[in-house]
C-alpha cells in the first residue's frame, strides 16, 4: 500500500472533522475523494501529510510512519493544493525551479527536471512570465508544475480544478492521467462527481468526516438500488396517465415537471421497452427520449439522502 | 540547497516593489523632508552681517568713541578679517538714510546721541540683535562717564582694560567629539531607527512564507522534505543582507549628500545598523509568530509599534527623547528604537563607549529574546488548524 490510514479521528472543539476515517490506497492507481464542500477532504490530506495534528489513529505512506520529520518519506511526495501556491515576485521557471530545489539538490538534474516540468504543463511560452500575468487556468498549471516537478512517487491534488475554465480543466485532467501513466500513484480529492467518474479508478465518498462508500465506480453503483433513470419530453400528459404509469413495473419514482417525465427504475431488462409500448398502447405522442445509467450523486443521495452539490 | 534558498529570498525581497519602498524610498524621502525642514531651522538662528546706517549728525563727528566703535564692529570700516564685524555700516545724512530703510537697502539706522536712536521699519532677528549691540554700547558709555565723573584717575588704573575683559561666571566643558553639536541630528537618527524597524516587514514575511497555517506556499514547504528552520534561517540572512544595503545607502545619502555628521566612528556606526537591521527584523518574526491575527492585523501592529517607539525616541518631537529619559528612563531602555538612536548619539557626543556600549547591549539582548521566541513558536511541526 502507498497510503494507508487507519481510524484516523481529527476533532476541532465539539466538531468531529475526521471519524474513525480508514482507507488504503494502492500503487498506481487514481484514488478518489469525493465529498460536498466541508465533508473532512482537505482535514485528511493535510493529517495525511503531517501539516494538521489529529487525535487518533494511524497513517503510514509507502509502509512506514508518517512524520512531520519523516524527510525520506516526503522526498516521494509532490501536493498540489487547492489555492495557487507560488511566489508572485518569482517568474514562471524560477518558481517552479525553487520548489524543486526543495528535493532536488543536484543543479544539472534539477534544471532538467525543471524543463520537463514545464512541458509537462505547456508554460513553455510563458516561462519568463511573473503569476499576476498569467490567467487563472495558467497558474493552476503552474501550481501543478511545482508540484511535480521532482517527478513524486505519489502526487496528491486537492481540488485542483475549482474556478478553472473548462479548457484548463481537460487539459489539468489530461495531466493528470499522463502522471499516473508514468508511474505515479494519485491522490484526487473533488467534490466534481464528473471529474472523479472520469479519472478515477477507486473512489471513496466522504460526509462528514465519515466514509460513507468505497470502491470502483462500477462498485459504487452495483451498491445502490437505481437501475437506470429515463426522461421523456411529453406534453399534457393528465393525472390518469400519470398514475397508470405509476403502476408499470419495476419504477421507483415518477416525476413529471416541465414537460419531461422521468422515472427511476430499479435494475432490471426492459425498463424502456415496457415504457415505450405502453405510450404506443396508448396513442400518446411524444417528443425526445433519454435514459441515463447512474451517477456518483445517485450514490451518494441514495446513501446520505441528500444531493452531493448540497 | 541552503544558497539557492537564499538566492531566491533575495529575488523576492528586491522584486516586492511595496516593500522595496517603505524601507528605502520613503525613508529617503522623508531624510529629504527632515533636511529642507531642519536646515531652515539652523539658517534661522544664524546671525548674518547686516547692512545699517549712521547719520552723520555732529554728535557723531565729536564722539570718536562712537565712530572708533562703529568702525571697529563695520565689516567695509575694519576690515575683512576681523571677527568682531557685526554690520556694514555706511555713515550717511539723515535724508538718505530714512530713503534707503525705506528701499531696504539697510535694516535699520543709528542717530548718535543721547540717547542713541535706532530705527527700523520692522521687526525682526537682525534687528534685536541691532538693537541689543546698541543698547549694549549706551550701557557701557554711561557707566564709563559714571565711574570718571567720581574717579577720574580710573582711566589711569586700567578701566580700559577692565572694559574689554568680559568674565564669563559659567564655563563650556566638551563632552565628546562636537565643538559646536547639532540638535537636528537626533531627527535622523531617529529615522535611521525607524528604518531598521520596517525592516521588521523582511521578517514577518519570512514567517509567512515558513508558517504552514499562514500561507499556501508554506505548507507546501512543510511537505517538503527540508527543515523549515533551514529555509527560515536562509530568508532571515537574505533579509538582514537587503536591509544593511538599504540602510547603507541611507546612510550614505544622509551623511554624504545632506551632509549630516555621524563623528569618526565609522566602524561602530555600522555595528549599530547591524545590530538595529537584525532587531528590527527579529522584531518582525516575533510580531508574526505570537499572534494568530492576519497578515494584515500583523503589519499594522508592526507599523503602529514602530510609529509609538520612534515618537518616544523623540522622531516627531526632539525633546520627547529628554521627557522620556527624566521621567520614565525604563521606557527608553525597553525601545529599541530609542536605543538605537541612543547608540549614534553617544558616538556622535561622547568620547566613552560605556553609553554606547549599554544599548548595543541592550539591542543585542532584545534580538536574542525575539529569535528565541520565534525559534520555540516555530519548532512546532503540527498544527491544530490550517
Amino acid at each position: 500500500m502507498i497510503v494507508s490510514v487507519k481510524n484516523l479521528v481529527k476533532r476541532y472543539g465539539d466538531l468531529v472533522a475526521l471519524d474513525h476515517l480508514s482507507f488504503d490506497v494502492r500503487e498506481g492507481e487514481i484514488f478518489g475523494l469525493l465529498g460536498p464542500n466541508g465533508s473532512g477532504k482537505t482535514t485528511a490530506i493535510n493529517c495525511i501529510l503531517s501539516l494538521l495534528t489529529f487525535d487518533k489513529g494511524e497513517i503510514r505512506l509507502f509502509g512506514k510512519p508518517m512524520a512531520p520529520d519523516a524527510y525520506d518519506i516526503k522526498r516521494d511526495i509532490g501536493i498540489i493544493m487547492q489555492d495557487v501556491a507560488v511566489f508572485e515576485e518569482l517568474t514562471v521557471y524560477e518558481n517552479i525551479s525553487y520548489f524543486c530545489s526543495l528535493y532536488v539538490n543536484d543543479k544539472v538534474k534539477r534544471k532538467k527536471l525543471v524543463e520537463e516540468a514545464i512541458e509537462f504543463v505547456g508554460l513553455n511560452d510563458f516561462r519568463n512570465f511573473y503569476p499576476k500575468k498569467l490567467s487563472g487556468g495558467l497558474l493552476r498549471r503552474l501550481n501543478i508544475a511545482c508540484g511535480v516537478a521532482h517527478k513524486p512517487k505519489l502526487v496528491i491534488l486537492d481540488e485542483p480544478t475549482v474556478a478553472v475554465d473548462p479548457q484548463s480543466r481537460n487539459n489539468i485532467l489530461d495531466g493528470i492521467k499522463k502522471l499516473n501513466e508514468g508511474g505515479a500513484t494519485i491522490i484526487y480529492t473533488s467534490h466534481y462527481m464528473e471529474e472523479v467518474e472520469q479519472l478515477c479508478s477507486r473512489i471513496m465518498i466522504m460526509d462528514k468526516g465519515k466514509v460513507i462508500a468505497m470502491g470502483s465506480k462500477e462498485e459504487l453503483k452495483a451498491m445502490i438500488k437505481l437501475g437506470e433513470t429515463i426522461s421523456v419530453e411529453i406534453f399534457g400528459l393528465d393525472d390518469n396517465k400519470l398514475d397508470e404509469i405509476k403502476q408499470l413495473p419495476n419504477n421507483i419514482s415518477v416525476d413529471y415537471n416541465n414537460r419531461y417525465l422521468t422515472i427511476k427504475y430499479n435494475k432490471g431488462k426492459h425498463n424502456l421497452t415496457n415504457l415505450l409500448d405502453y405510450f404506443k398502447d396508448n396513442n400518446m405522442s411524444f417528443g425526445r427520449v433519454y435514459s441515463e445509467m447512474p451517477t456518483l450523486n445517485d450514490v451518494f443521495l441514495e446513501i446520505t439522502g441528500k444531493e452531493l452539490r448540497d | 540547497m541552503f544558497l539557492y534558498i537564499f538566492c531566491n529570498r533575495l529575488k523576492c525581497i528586491v522584486r516586492d516593489k511595496p516593500l522595496i519602498f517603505w524601507t528605502l524610498i520613503f525613508p529617503l524621502i522623508l531624510a529629504t523632508f527632515f533636511y529642507m525642514a531642519f536646515s531652515n531651522l539652523t539658517e534661522s538662528e544664524n546671525f548674518n552681517v547686516v547692512n545699517i546706517a549712521v547719520v552723520d549728525n555732529e554728535q557723531y563727528q565729536k564722539s570718536k568713541e562712537f565712530r572708533d566703535f562703529i568702525e571697529q564692529h563695520s565689516e567695509g570700516l575694519a576690515g575683512d578679517n576681523s571677527s568682531e564685524q557685526l554690520f556694514i555700516a555706511k555713515v550717511v545724512s539723515q535724508e538718505e538714510a530714512e530713503k534707503m530703510l525705506a528701499n531696504n537697502e539697510i535694516v535699520g539706522y543709528v542717530t548718535y546721541g543721547n540717547p542713541i536712536s535706532l530705527s527700523v521699519k520692522e521687526s525682526g532677528f537682525d534687528q534685536t540683535i541691532l538693537k541689543e549691540i546698541f543698547d549694549q554700547y549706551s550701557q557701557t558709555e554711561s557707566t564709563v562717564y559714571n565711574i570718571l565723573d567720581q574717579n577720574p584717575t580710573a582711566l589711569q588704573n586700567g578701566l580700559t582694560d577692565d572694559l574689554q575683559r568680559n568674565t564669563e561666571f559659567t564655563r563650556e566643558v566638551q563632552i565628546g567629539t562636537k565643538d559646536k553639536p547639532d540638535i537636528t541630528v537626533n531627527y535622523f537618527y531617529t529615522l535611521i531607527a525607524m528604518t531598521c524597524f520596517y525592516f521588521g516587514c523582511f521578517g514577518q514575511k519570512e514567517i509567512t512564507n515558513t508558517q504552514a497555517n499562514l500561507s499556501k506556499r508554506a505548507a507546501r514547504l512543510n511537505v517538503a522534505p527540508v527543515h523549515k528552520l533551514k529555509v527560515l534561517t536562509a530568508g532571515v540572512l537574505a533579509s538582514l543582507l537587503i536591509s544593511l544595503i538599504e540602510v547603507a545607502f541611507l546612510m550614505c545619502y544622509i551623511i554624504f549628500v545632506l551632509k549630516i555628521d555621524f563623528g569618526n566612528q565609522t566602524a561602530l556606526v555600522l555595528l549599530t545598523c547591524i545590530v538595529g537591521c537584525a532587531c528590527g527584523i527579529s522584531f518582525g518574526a516575533f510580531i508574526s509568530v505570537v499572534n494568530k491575527k492576519s497578515e494584515g492585523v500583523k503589519t499594522a501592529i508592526l507599523i503602529v509599534s514602530t510609529m509609538t517607539a520612534c515618537f518616544l525616541s523623540g522622531m516627531m518631537f526632539d525633546k520627547m527623547k529628554y521627557i522620556i529619559q527624566k521621567n520614565i528612563p525604563i521606557l527608553a531602555y525597553i525601545n529599541p528604537v530609542s536605543l538605537i538612536t541612543d547608540a549614534f548619539y553617544a558616538l556622535y557626543y561622547y568620547d566613552t563607549y560605556t553609553r554606547f556600549l549599554i544599548n548595543i547591549g541592550m539591542l543585542s539582548g532584545f534580538t536574542v529574546l525575539f529569535c528565541l521566541v520565534t525559534y520555540f513558536v516555530m519548532r512546532r511541526q503540527r498544527y491544530d488548524y490550517i
